[in-house]
């Protein structure tokens, strides 16, 4: 159920992403939020429903974006994978290194798969831009905040409502035994 | 005895004051009816009352005049606040409609374009309306509400009141992909319209065109008009695509550097025509 929420969420960030962000077809200042609920899966989800919210993702990316087939699983999947291992590996409290990281990964998994790109198909992407990429990193780290105490927010009511069975056992208001052993 | 002396000289003075306003009130009748029933002018009397009224009669319209005033600004003040509120309220639905109506000209103008257009070729067209944008730096695609249902094939030209605006990349039941002709993998078929001289139109990924394959021999001058060259029957022939902004002559190099500026304003676009082929060519 989390990860239906979670795709259903998912769906609509990339749906205003896509429509109302983008002004005009080569507007830089619309934020990735898609990347954002990425980094909040690697931060906060398990692997086995990290894929199941990744999987349809990346997909509907890849219709709404794009010529290369692929492009934005390899990105949601690297930026995932990357994300999940610094995760564990980095020493520090989290909350300090969440956001600057996400930005950090943001630029290094989009200039690995730039890279890839142009030595395969170099006619097919634009050319890389460091200023324009630094206006997509700010505007992520800016949406990232509210947004990952909205999905914060959510993830706890969801858990909330799935409660241990049990917590759900009905119970007599008698918690003693009398004395002829009836309860 | 002093008692009794004293009620003697009170009674007296009430009989003669008596007397006194007996014959004031005789007096004033006898005034009054020799006005009343004589010449019916202002007498004297008339005229001392009225010196004497007009003052208080003057302070009394004037006081209660600046208390209307008064009470008239009051009453303002009171009701201003919602008079205030009402008047917003008013304004921002006359701001409202002023943008509908604003809006809806320039639909109007906008669909006269591609109406225009459309009747202008002899081509079969279908209006579609872009619902969706590539959010990526690197590709520029756009999303149309108009699908393999409405007849939609890959490959078709989508087209513009000013121009060329990119052709169908992928179809699906209720909606398509449109690749931009600004997109860094799309190449057109061009003429420079004036010397007849063919070259290939690609995108640069910005709103710019780059003009391939047009040897330094061309005079091409900036401002010369570039039109599809109608090869392989994909775009027909001769419609806009932009001008020449920018000649590089470089030394080296058997061709020039050509920059073309879209006729299409890709800023603004919002709907589509897109031409309707038998089996267009695909690459």
């Amino acid at each position: 159920m989390i990860a239906f929420v979670f795709i259903l969420i998912g769906v609509t960030l990339i749906v205003i992403q896509t429509s109302v962000l983008m002004i005009n077809p080569v507007w830089v200042a619309a934020p990735d939020l898609y990347y954002i609920l990425v980094a909040y899966l690697a931060y906060r989800f398990d692997l086995l429903r990290s894929l199941i919210i990744l999987f349809p993702l990346s997909w509907i990316m890849d219709v709404f974006s794009g010529v290369i087939i692929g492009t934005y699983p390899a990105i949601c999947f690297g930026s995932f994978i990357l994300l999940k291992v610094l995760d564990v590996k980095i020493p520090v409290r989290e909350s300090l290194y969440q956001v600057p990281l996400m930005g950090i990964s943001y630029l290094v998994v989009y200039r690995v798969v730039y890279t890839f790109f142009s030595f395969f198909d170099p006619d097919s992407i634009a050319p890389w831009s460091w200023p324009e990429m630094f206006v997509k990193v700010f505007l992520l780290v800016l949406c990232a905040f509210p947004l990952f105490r909205f999905f914060e927010y959510i993830h706890l009511r969801m858990q909330k409502k799935f409660v241990p069975f049990k917590m759900l056992r009905v119970r007599s208001g008698n918690r003693f035994r009398t004395e002829d052993g009836e309860q | 005895m002093r008692k009794r002396g004293t009620s003697k000289r009170s009674s007296r003075f009430r009989a003669f004051r008596l007397v006194l306003l007996s014959g004031i009130l005789l007096t004033l009748a006898l005034i009054f009816l020799v006005s009343t029933l004589g010449s019916q002018k202002f007498s004297t009397l008339h005229k001392l009352i009225l010196e004497a009224t007009g003052p208080v009669q003057k302070v009394v319209t004037r006081t209660t005049g600046y208390l209307g005033i008064f009470t008239g600004k009051y009453s303002d003040l009171v009701n201003v606040r919602e008079e205030n509120k009402r008047l917003w309220n008013e304004l921002l639905e006359c701001r409202a409609a002023a943008y509908r109506n604003r809006e809806a000209l320039a639909t109007n103008t906008r669909l006269q374009k591609l109406l225009d257009f459309r009747e202008s070729f002899d081509h079969p067209m279908l209006a579609a309306r872009i619902v969706g944008k590539d959010p990526s730096l690197w590709f520029r695609t756009v999303v149309i509400d108009r699908g393999s249902n409405d007849g939609l094939i890959k490959g078709m030209p989508a087209v513009n009141g000013e121009g060329i605006v990119g052709q169908v990349f992928a179809v699906s039941p209720n909606y398509s992909k449109v690749l931009l002709a600004i997109a860094p993998s799309s190449a057109l078929d061009v003429l420079l319209q004036k010397s007849r001289v063919r070259g290939i139109l690609r995108g640069t990924g910005s709103l710019t065109y780059k003009l391939d394959y047009v040897l330094k021999t061309v005079d091409v001058q900036e401002g010369d008009h570039v039109v599809t060259a109608g090869y392989g029957g994909l775009f027909p022939t001769g419609m806009p695509v932009g001008v020449v902004s920018k000649v590089v002559r470089k030394r080296r190099g058997m061709f020039l550097d050509i920059e073309v500026k879209p006729a299409v304003d890709f800023l603004t676009l919002e709907n589509l025509l897109i031409i309707e082929q038998e089996k267009p060519f695909v690459r």
